[in-house]
């Protein structure tokens, strides 16, 4: 068994190469991963959890703090940078050392492998997840001289959910401790996560220190990007603004921005040789990334299936209702395909249209064992049906 | 032994290679093989194409998929850019053969083929994140692996990759690409702990991975959770084919046609001009255009030519559309309707007797008991003894439809009632018994009578 393996990925031969044009290097800069130095319209956000922690660390003592938005709105991030700050700060003596530990609910496969992190990640010791939570007990309730303050991050915080709750009751219980001098950041997705999920004493040692990140609005997003690309000139302002107000209008999800963009200075690459992101480039990208597919898959599909949609919708219109059974679509069926002027299909093959139309999800069905008695629903509505079938 | 066999294998060695060098020398000057060669080989090469799934040259009609993923997966061999996406499109649209293509192509590259890693994963077999993350570690050759055996518990497998994946950065570390085939299977495992991993690395700065995902379902992204779906970078490439009824004759044609490296160039003429004369035959026309409005799929077509191509022979060293029409028939036939000609009378009888149940009650379940009660009603009006059969005989029969799955309990009724008052319901379409009814071998005309007539 290896005990001591170094995880670690091969490294290349030859190096990766650089950016070699204006759009490559928009593109490289415009990479989610790419996190900036400073982030721009966070800096309320950053303010507030800086001296949250910061009076902490100062005071040595402990707290919790709850930090809730919808993805992409630049949590994990913003935390990131006051620790890096911080730490900052620790190295030049304004503040004293600590510790930044951070554990995260979806990368880790069971909730009390959280103690197992922490454990490890503080003293670098590896026990089982029971043992692990008895050490980190006794660390956090017993005094010892010259204790650093820890402050620990956890990253979505519903994922530590359990039955009993105890994983969480523990992560809020051990800063209220005297000894523990210990600060948990927690993030999640939905700003009501303690009154749903957790039982009263759990909130209640969460505490009422909230914080709430507001999805970005255009202006935000587009000064996101503009920062990202730092004076690289490789869009113009309308194409900025029309993905920034797209995004914003939707979800206001700064990855999903940057995405568009990314995207569309592809796009650019093989259409223009003019090496400037246009409206055009940008509206092709957002088409793709936004637009449903099951138009599109309606439009191609085969006349058969085409046909057994329409028959769907007969039925449907017939009964008055939003499901019919297989025998009942085949039989409009076999009358559309007259009318059409088409040779009527036999059960067999009927039922293995209605399946491939079932496989791309275009009809729920019920599972086929029912054979000619299952039962079929749209999953699009009738209107995009008739629309896609009458397009052309 | 030995000694007996020496003087003998020389001269039938000698023979051997005589016969290989006069059978060099007529290829290279191109001359007739026996048709039974040519036949096997003719079999040999399409049945390749055709069952093993050979990659051809170019991807026809996906030029603008082919060239989008080869640039984003060489994006991340060549330049270290993460990468996720998704290649959607129904069954039989060759989504695995664009990938597969896109492969091949970018192998070629010497800087991607020195640096890409590859792991391969499928819903179908990696049936949850456990079995996965072992199966990665494996196909990356972490160092927790000795042989082929992963060590560590699940959470610790997890932690190791996590941890080797964060170590490594942008511009040293060797590309990863992960393709999960039958994505959709993968979104149902627990959290979507591994989705939103891979996801993760891919938005952060850790070691270049390209997430390539094939699925056939057009909602796939409503499968996912919010957190998984906004680290999706929503690249999505469609296999949608726009495919004409023209084109896909000629697609039938090319698939039929020999190359030109085919050893025997007269033949392979002859056979090229014989698939000529066959695609532009007006009865094998109507036959692929109603397999088209069928469906595009190209399973369904190379099945079918498949069983056109088991039909040639040295007898008849060509296709004719003869063979197409049979092929055509065996694919289209009625499963059931097969199904009801081997049945006894007395089953068809009850399945008489079931239909006018359905037509009378419009669809109400019934049992045995009131099928019974309808036969006794025909068997009352021919005043015909022929066909009176005791009580046990009709359950047995009854109970044999059942287990053909022409007729089906109703849910829930099952376990508690008696045999002969469980509700059943049938599974056939009217139209299917009027056809096996006509087809039947020598049906007893009373019987067809009774079934052709629209009351019981």
């Amino acid at each position: 068994t290896p005990r001591h393996a170094t995880p670690s990925i091969p490294s290349r031969s030859l190096p990766a190469r650089q950016p070699a044009n204006v759009l490559e290097e928009a593109r490289a800069r415009l990479h989610v991963s790419s996190v900036p130095e400073s982030l721009p319209c966070r800096e309320q956000e950053f303010q507030d959890v800086y001296s949250f922690v910061e009076s902490k660390i100062i005071d040595g003592t402990g707290g919790c703090m709850y930090i809730s938005g919808v993805p992409g709105t630049g949590k994990t991030a913003t935390i990131h940078e006051v620790m890096r700050c911080l730490q900052h700060a620790a190295d030049v003596d304004e503040i004293p050392p600590f510790h930044f530990i951070e554990i995260n609910g979806m990368k880790m496969t069971d909730p009390h492998q959280a103690y197992v992190q922490i454990l490890q990640k503080l003293t670098g010791e590896k026990a089982t997840a029971d043992h692990a939570a008895v050490l980190l007990e006794k660390r956090f309730s017993n005094p010892a001289p010259k204790k650093k303050t820890t402050v620990l991050l956890v990253d979505e915080l519903d994922l530590l959910w359990t039955r009993k709750q105890n994983v969480m009751y523990n992560l809020f219980d051990w800063p209220t401790r005297r000894h523990a001098h210990l600060v948990v950041l927690t993030i999640a997705n939905t700003m009501d996560l303690p009154e749903r999920i957790m039982i009263n004493r759990v909130a209640s040692r969460l505490g009422l220190t909230r914080m709430s990140f507001q999805p970005y609005s255009f202006k935000q997003l587009q000064q996101i990007i503009t920062s990202r690309l730092n004076k690289v000139k490789a869009f113009e302002e309308d194409a900025l603004q029309l993905v920034s107000r797209k995004v914003a209008a939707l979800s206001g999800d700064a990855r999903r921005c940057l995405d568009i963009c990314r995207r569309a200075t592809e796009i650019c690459e093989h259409s223009s040789t003019t090496g400037l992101v246009g409206m055009c480039h940008v509206m092709e990208a957002l088409n793709e990334m936004f637009s449903s597919a099951y138009i599109t898959a309606i439009k191609w599909a085969a006349v058969q299936e085409q046909l057994f949609l329409r028959a769907v919708i007969a039925e449907f219109r017939r009964l008055g209702l939003e499901e019919a059974t297989f025998q009942q679509v085949f039989v409009q069926h076999q009358a559309l395909c007259r009318v059409e002027g088409l040779q009527p299909i036999s059960v067999s093959e009927g039922m293995a249209v209605c399946q491939r139309l079932g496989a791309c999800r275009l009809l729920l069905l019920e599972s086929s064992r029912h054979g000619v008695l299952q039962r079929v629903r749209l999953n699009v509505s009738q209107d995009d049906v008739l629309y896609a079938l009458k397009a052309d | 032994m030995l000694r007996f066999w020496g003087p003998l294998r020389s001269p039938v060695s000698f023979s051997v290679s005589s016969v290989q060098s006069i059978m060099s020398k007529r290829k290279v000057k191109d001359a007739a093989l026996p048709v039974g060669e040519c036949i096997t080989q003719v079999q040999k090469i399409l049945r390749e194409r055709l069952c093993h799934q050979q990659l051809p040259e170019k991807p026809e009609g996906l030029e603008a998929q082919h060239k989008h993923l080869l640039e984003l997966l060489k994006r991340t061999a060549v330049h270290g850019e993460s990468n996720s996406v998704l290649i959607v499109g129904p069954r039989g649209a060759g989504k695995t053969m664009l990938l597969k293509c896109v492969l091949r192509d970018l192998l070629e590259e010497t800087e991607a083929q020195k640096n890409l890693l590859q792991v391969h994963l499928n819903g179908l077999l990696q049936t949850d994140d456990r079995i996965a993350l072992k199966e990665i570690t494996r196909q990356l050759h972490l160092e927790n692996v000795v042989g082929d055996k992963v060590f560590g518990s699940f959470a610790e497998n997890l932690a190791f990759l996590l941890e080797a994946l964060k170590k490594g950065d942008r511009s040293s570390s060797r590309p990863v690409l992960f393709v999960l085939d039958e994505f959709d299977l993968f979104a149902h495992h627990k959290n979507q702990t591994l989705l939103y991993n891979l996801f993760d690395v891919s938005q952060s700065a850790q070691a270049p991975i390209a997430v390539v995902g094939i699925t056939c379902r057009l909602d796939v992204l409503e499968l996912l959770e919010k957190r998984v779906k906004s680290r999706f970078s929503h690249r999505q490439i469609h296999l949608l084919s726009s495919l004409t009824s023209t084109q896909y004759l000629e697609r039938v044609q090319t698939q039929l046609s020999l190359p030109d490296h085919f050893p025997d160039g007269q033949f392979a003429q002859d056979w090229n001009d014989s698939i000529k004369t066959l695609c532009r035959d007006k009865s094998v026309g109507e036959i692929l255009q109603r397999h088209f409005n069928s469906s595009k799929d190209f399973r369904s077509l190379h099945m079918l030519l498949m069983l056109c191509l088991s039909r040639v022979s040295v007898a008849k060293p060509t296709i004719k559309p003869i063979d197409v029409q049979e092929a055509s028939r065996v694919c289209f036939a009625d499963a059931t309707a097969n199904m009801l000609r081997g049945l006894s009378i007395l089953e068809l009888c009850l399945i008489i007797a079931m239909k006018h149940l359905n037509d009378v009650y419009e669809g109400e379940p019934f049992n045995l008991q009131m099928v019974h009660n309808e036969f006794k009603k025909f068997l009352q009006r021919k005043s015909n003894s022929m066909y009176n059969f005791e009580r046990p005989v009709i359950m047995k029969a009854f109970e044999h439809l059942q287990e053909l799955e022409l007729i089906r309990p109703v849910d829930g009724s099952s376990a508690k009632t008696q045999r002969e008052y469980r509700l059943m319901r049938l599974m056939l379409d009217h139209s299917q018994i009027v056809e096996a009814l006509q087809k039947y071998p020598q049906c007893p005309t009373e019987v067809k009578q009774w079934g052709m007539s629209a009351f019981g």
